[in-house]
């Protein structure tokens, strides 16, 4: 009974709509800026390479960033052992690829739902993957390897790590061999989630040593991620490319073809060696060109970019939702109307009571298990920012509306006004007007808390930021490249809001 | 000013003569005054409220009769704005009946927003709409409920506004003017609705003392206009000039009421002489 059509609540305090708009228009407009930017550096999708010799097409999924077996070099096309491989393999044996970039459960699923022919993501084969899938020959033996901070000259093997503290990543083989031996060498372990982040431990002396996937890590020292190694590796799994059981099997053939004819002729050793730097190396040396920090800024410029674009989009994406969500609950707050203002108690306490991570791993990964349907990364994103963020704006509208005069609500009911008109004529008015300060602080905010979908893999700044430094280690620049772009864009919009908010509500 | 006031007030009336039952029914509750019944506006029956544990009104019997000018007096605190604030149902009785020109205002039936329309108020704090000009603080009710043009409503406005003295003041913001000024505006507002009874409560109160004089000439006007209006005041002498009956409250109850002759000239109870030696 005490609840507006929404169309009356917008429509009636126009200032409040109007405002809003311009505020969209400005998030949008800066979206757009950073997506013309990114065009430019657009990264290709699929790529066909070779003249059709057999003519066929396969469809090979791959992981996103799993450097260096694929990730995004600098112009964003998709690099690595992997790609160069299968390209390579492909252009021998006269077949042609379609490469979909997935992410790795993606990518496993993708081959079994017959989406896609093969994947090759750096897949380590086991007895419990045979069960399922077809491997062809092993194209990498991989394993784990320990690293230590270049100007390091105390460690000389395991047995220098007494009292240290080893980074490892969560889950890994490197995680697995390192605690087996932990108490044999009296070192403490440390399991994060990403390889940079290990790699910064050790050069900010917060570990000493890491114990990594042994082409992650060379990878790494070639990119000159501050490492060097002085163990030789420990040998653990093989890659390979899987097929769905009985399926395919003249790729099969073609690849071990294709990978022999690489073994013999050299090329091979040559791909590993591009990206891997010579073989067992200990990394004196082996470091690329670093590029200089200028460099760096234009070749992350367009991913950032990218990036950029998302986080504001999704921010405003999520920013009308969670407006509407903040005004009609709130009105819903103040309504005399027990059930609904118990409604939006109930709401506001559990989103407030909440993390945001939380509700983004549910809304992305619990509820298409609970619908049986996937739901968008935008719209798990969009969800879960405003949702969260409407319950903050549902207690700032609140305090906005209780913080009008009564007397203005009694001097308009005393007209005869109904406690509707009263509220859309007079009330809300001058509510706006109040929580204009703190709805663009919350603007502020969420676009802040977007950086938390990166943990979905929302491909917004942080996120982009994490794809590029994934690949060339060099963290701290980037970070604060980001920085950058993150303090210039939240500078810019909170000047030009609090301009239109001069403009429109005096 | 008396006379423009006279004369727009009965012009207003007329062209609102037919516009609800309910003006009709003042209408013949006024009229019942020739068929020898006396025309009440306003019967107040045993009327209680508490807050919480405390009874603020204690059982209040009053009636109004059309045209009457009451004021209410009695030191603060005696329930006085409560009582105002019953007769538009600002304030729910705890018990007790209010009935306005017939309307029980307990009663669920009754479209209490419909009464309001009849019962203009004034405030002490004016309770002007900030967001709003002048003008459109006094057009928004009959634009919102009278679906008045809004031409027509401006000029009501500017009517009402060369009645209190300030025409020139219509497009400007209600915060640009003087507390008088405002006051001025808020009786314009509450007159647009065309009301039958008009409550002021304590409208001169925060006013500074120079600007008091204005205001107290708009409500005079209105008085000697026929209007029906209660006053809560402590303009004592006001209320001796304009009242035809004062009410003395104290403590949630009427203490004393009669004339104002005999309230200020023969005062029976010791603490209506005590209020009055207070006061006076
Ligand atoms: N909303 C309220 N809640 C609790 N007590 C109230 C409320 N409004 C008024 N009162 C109390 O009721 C009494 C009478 O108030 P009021 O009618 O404003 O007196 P007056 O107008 O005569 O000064 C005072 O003691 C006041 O504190
Ligand atoms: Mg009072």
């Amino acid at each position: 009974m005490h609840v507006m059509p929404l169309r009356k609540v917008l429509g009636g305090t126009q200032s409040l709509s109007r405002w809003v708009a311009a505020l969209l228009a400005l998030l949008l407009g800066m979206a757009a800026l950073a997506g013309t930017v990114v065009t430019t550096g657009a990264p290709a999708q699929a790529s066909t390479i070779s003249r059709a010799v057999k003519g066929k097409t396969f469809r090979i999924a791959t992981d996103t960033t799993f450097a260096p077996f694929e990730f995004r070099d600098t112009t964003g096309e998709l690099v690595g052992i992997d790609m160069d491989l299968i390209q390579q393999i492909a252009k021998t044996e006269g077949f042609k690829v379609e490469i979909q970039s997935l992410g790795f459960n993606a990518a496993l699923q993708a081959l079994t739902s017959k989406q896609a022919d093969a994947v090759i993501a750096g897949m380590t084969i086991t007895e419990d993957r045979k069960q399922v899938y077809d491997f062809t020959d092993p194209y990498f033996d991989s394993g784990v390897q320990m690293a230590i901070a270049k100007d390091n000259e105390e460690i000389k093997g395991y047995k220098d790590l007494k009292g240290a503290i080893v980074a490892v990543k969560t889950g890994s083989e490197g995680e697995a061999f390192a605690k087996r031996n932990a108490s044999k060498y009296g070192y403490t372990v440390k399991a994060v989630d990403q390889s940079s982040t290990m790699y910064e431990m050790v050069k900010s002396g917060n570990a000493q040593a890491v114990i990594d996937d042994y082409p992650v890590l060379a990878y790494g020292i070639t990119q000159g991620n501050g490492l060097k190694t002085v163990t030789a590796k420990v040998r653990g799994g093989s890659y390979g490319v899987a097929v769905n059981k009985g399926q395919n099997q003249d790729f099969v053939a073609a690849f071990n073809e294709g990978l022999a004819k690489m073994k013999t002729d050299g090329t091979y050793n040559k791909l590993l060696k591009k990206y891997l730097g010579g073989q067992g190396t200990t990394g004196k040396g082996a470091a690329a060109h670093k590029l200089s920090f200028f460099g760096l800024v234009r070749q992350s410029f367009p991913a950032l970019m990218l990036g950029l674009k998302n986080t504001l989009l999704i921010t405003a994406m999520a920013f009308v939702i969670a407006l509407l969500i903040g005004i009609i609950l709130g009105l819903w707050r103040v309504s005399p109307n027990r059930i609904l203002s118990w409604v939006a108690r109930i709401y506001v306490a559990i989103f407030r009571g909440t993390p945001v991570l939380v509700w983004a791993f549910f809304f992305y990964l619990g509820v298409p298990q609970l619908i049986g349907h996937k739901i968008s990364i935008w719209l798990a994103g969009a969800l879960t920012l405003s949702l969260n963020s409407g319950a903050y704006l549902v207690e700032i509208v609140r305090g906005a509306i209780q913080s009008v005069d009564t007397g203005q609500m009694e001097g308009a009911r005393s007209l005869g006004l109904t406690r509707r008109m009263a509220l859309r004529r007079v009330i809300l008015p001058q509510a706006v007007r109040i929580a204009t300060p703190s709805i663009i602080n919350q603007l502020v905010i969420m676009l802040k808390d977007s950086s938390l979908l990166l943990a979905i893999g929302f491909g917004e700044l942080l996120y982009q930021a994490q794809q590029i430094y994934a690949a060339n280690f060099r963290v701290t620049e980037t970070l604060f490249m980001v920085g950058v772009i993150y303090f210039v864009a939240i500078t810019l919009l909170t000047w030009l809001a609090n301009i239109l908010d001069k403009r429109m509500n005096r | 000013m008396n006379q423009t006031l006279n004369r727009t007030k009965s012009e207003l009336e007329d062209s609102a003569m037919d516009t609800s039952r309910l003006t009709q029914r003042i209408r013949q509750t006024q009229q019942s005054d020739e068929q020898g019944q006396t025309g009440v506006a306003i019967m107040i029956k045993d009327l209680h409220k508490r807050y919480g544990d405390t009874e603020v009104l204690k059982g209040i019997d009053m009636e109004v009769k059309s045209g009457e000018v009451i004021s209410i007096i009695g030191p603060s605190g005696a329930g006085k704005s409560t009582l105002l604030r019953c007769i538009n149902a600002l304030e729910r009785p705890s018990s007790g009946s209010v009935t306005v020109y017939g309307m029980d205002l307990s009663d669920p039936k009754t479209n209490i927003d419909k009464v309001r329309e009849h019962v203009g108020m004034v405030f002490q704090h004016f309770n002007l709409f900030p967001n709003m000009s002048v003008a459109e603080n006094i057009m928004l009710a009959p634009r919102m409920l009278h679906k008045t043009p809004k031409e027509d409503a401006y000029q009501q406005a500017l009517d009402l506004l060369e009645i209190v003295g300030l025409k020139e003041k219509a497009d400007v913001r209600p915060t640009d003017l003087s507390g008088g000024q405002q006051q001025r505006v808020a009786i314009a507002r509450a007159l647009a609705m065309n009301p039958a009874v008009m409550l002021f409560d304590e409208a001169t109160s925060a006013l500074d003392p120079e600007m008091v004089g204005d205001v107290l000439e708009v409500i005079r006007s209105l008085a000697e206009g026929g209007m029906t209006m209660i006053l809560v005041t402590h303009e004592m002498g006001f209320a001796r000039e304009v009242s035809s009956r004062v009410i003395f409250t104290d403590a949630g109850v009427i203490e004393e009421e009669g004339t104002p002759e005999q309230i200020f000239g023969t005062p029976q109870s010791p603490r209506l002489r005590s209020f009055l030696s207070k006061v006076l």
